[in-house]
């Protein structure tokens, strides 16, 4: 799979190590907002987000939004929050704007700790989900989740 | 004298949460970018009650400092200012995404951050979220800003105990002007998808929001609840 990568080194490595093939426009959208400490820093983040998905929404192609689960809980100050949830309320509505095309939107939770190769893997499963896969959904990875707040 | 601020206050939801807190508070601020805040102080006038109008526009630094100048101690903060600007994302256009983000989101995190230091002990805020950050169609802008509003609220709750506690509150349809626009048979299939089988009347957030306003939700911060008759699980 050939898919626009948004993403850390590490993670890049990994998801090429798994078999995606970076490019500029590609068949799917991989997207992992970069530290934010501000408004304006987290703004710049939630609007590539939205350049980008419209991008692989008007292609028809699947997205994955990667979001740290500290951030998602507010636990690393409102900035980085407001980007993770913002991420994950928008995975969830372009799931449904592309659900009749069949198109995956999901978003996937991580700890700070997760290794690379896993989220890589998690990645690529929901990528290649097709119609009958998750779509709209979080997945946490590493259970930092467990007992805290739904999301 | 117990202070409340409502942003968005001139009509709709914003105006109904003012008048309910005119019930508990002795000084009401009535904030938003709009010239109808003369009628809105009529509305939530009552006996022995301070009613300060402020005209600002909170996506500019000096909307945010009027209001802070205007305001002093803080007992309560009710962030409900918000607009839509709907498509689905691949006819949205940039202008509409950064508006709706940065009158919902940008404004009230500005907002909170610059009242912090106002804000009395035992003090709460509220932000009014949507249903809408659980996903709706042709809603990518404002889905994303308020869910961006849940994780402002669980963050400021964390950084602002155990002095303030701070909350959303997630509105389904409500009844109210922008209600006003749906054509009849989308609005009655929006209705049937309501196990309750009506809208919720802005009466009902407003009551919702004073308790979380309130010392009766002492032990509550930094929770989303969820408003909208049940269509959360239809």
């Amino acid at each position: 799979m050939r898919a626009f990568l948004r993403v850390d080194d590490a993670l890049r490595a990994a998801l090429e190590a798994a078999g995606i093939e970076p490019v500029e426009a590609g068949d799917a959208l991989v997207f992992r907002p970069g530290d934010v400490g501000t408004w304006l820093e987290a703004r710049r983040e939630l609007t590539e987000s939205f350049h980008l998905s419209k991008d692989a929404a008007t292609r028809g192609c699947p997205v994955v939004y990667v979001v740290d689960i500290d951030a998602l809980l507010g636990r690393s100050g409102p900035a980085p929050a407001m980007v993770a949830a913002g991420l994950v309320s928008a995975a969830r509505t372009l799931a449904l704007e592309l659900k009749k095309s069949a198109v995956p939107v999901n978003a996937v939770a991580v700890e700070r700790d997760s290794d690379a190769a896993s989220i890589a893997r998690w990645v690529v499963t929901l990528l290649e989900g097709g119609a009958r896969g998750p779509t709209g959904e979080l997945i946490h990875l590493g259970g930092g989740q467990i007992g805290k707040a739904l999301s | 004298m117990k202070t409340a601020v409502i942003t968005g206050a001139a009509r709709g939801i914003g105006l109904r949460i003012a008048r309910r807190l005119a019930e508990e508070y002795e000084r009401i601020l009535l904030v938003d970018v709009s010239d109808r805040l003369a009628d809105a102080v009529v509305e939530v006038e009552r006996p022995g009650i301070d009613v300060v109008p402020v005209q600002a526009d909170l996506t500019e630094t000096a909307g945010i400092r009027t209001v802070v100048e205007a305001a002093g101690p803080v007992d309560a903060l009710v962030n409900n200012a918000g607009i839509t600007r709907d498509a689905r994302l691949v006819n949205m256009s940039e202008d509409d995404f950064t508006a709706v983000l940065d009158v919902n989101l940008g404004a009230p995190c500005a907002l909170i951050e610059a009242l912090a230091p106002s804000l009395a002990q035992g003090s709460a805020i509220v932000n009014i979220a949507s249903r809408a950050y659980l996903g709706n169609f042709g809603q990518f802008n404002y889905s994303m800003s308020k869910g961006g509003v849940v994780g402002l609220t669980r963050a400021m709750a964390i950084r602002l105990a155990p002095d303030t506690r701070v909350n959303a509150v997630a509105p389904g349809l409500v009844n109210t002007e922008m209600v006003t626009t749906i054509p009849e048979d989308v609005l009655n299939r929006m209705i049937g998808a309501i196990p309750l089988g009506r809208m919720g009347e802005p009466s009902e957030i407003a009551d919702l929001v004073a308790f979380l306003c309130s010392p009766r939700s002492s032990y509550v911060t930094g929770q989303v609840v969820v408003i909208g008759g049940g269509r959360s699980l239809t």
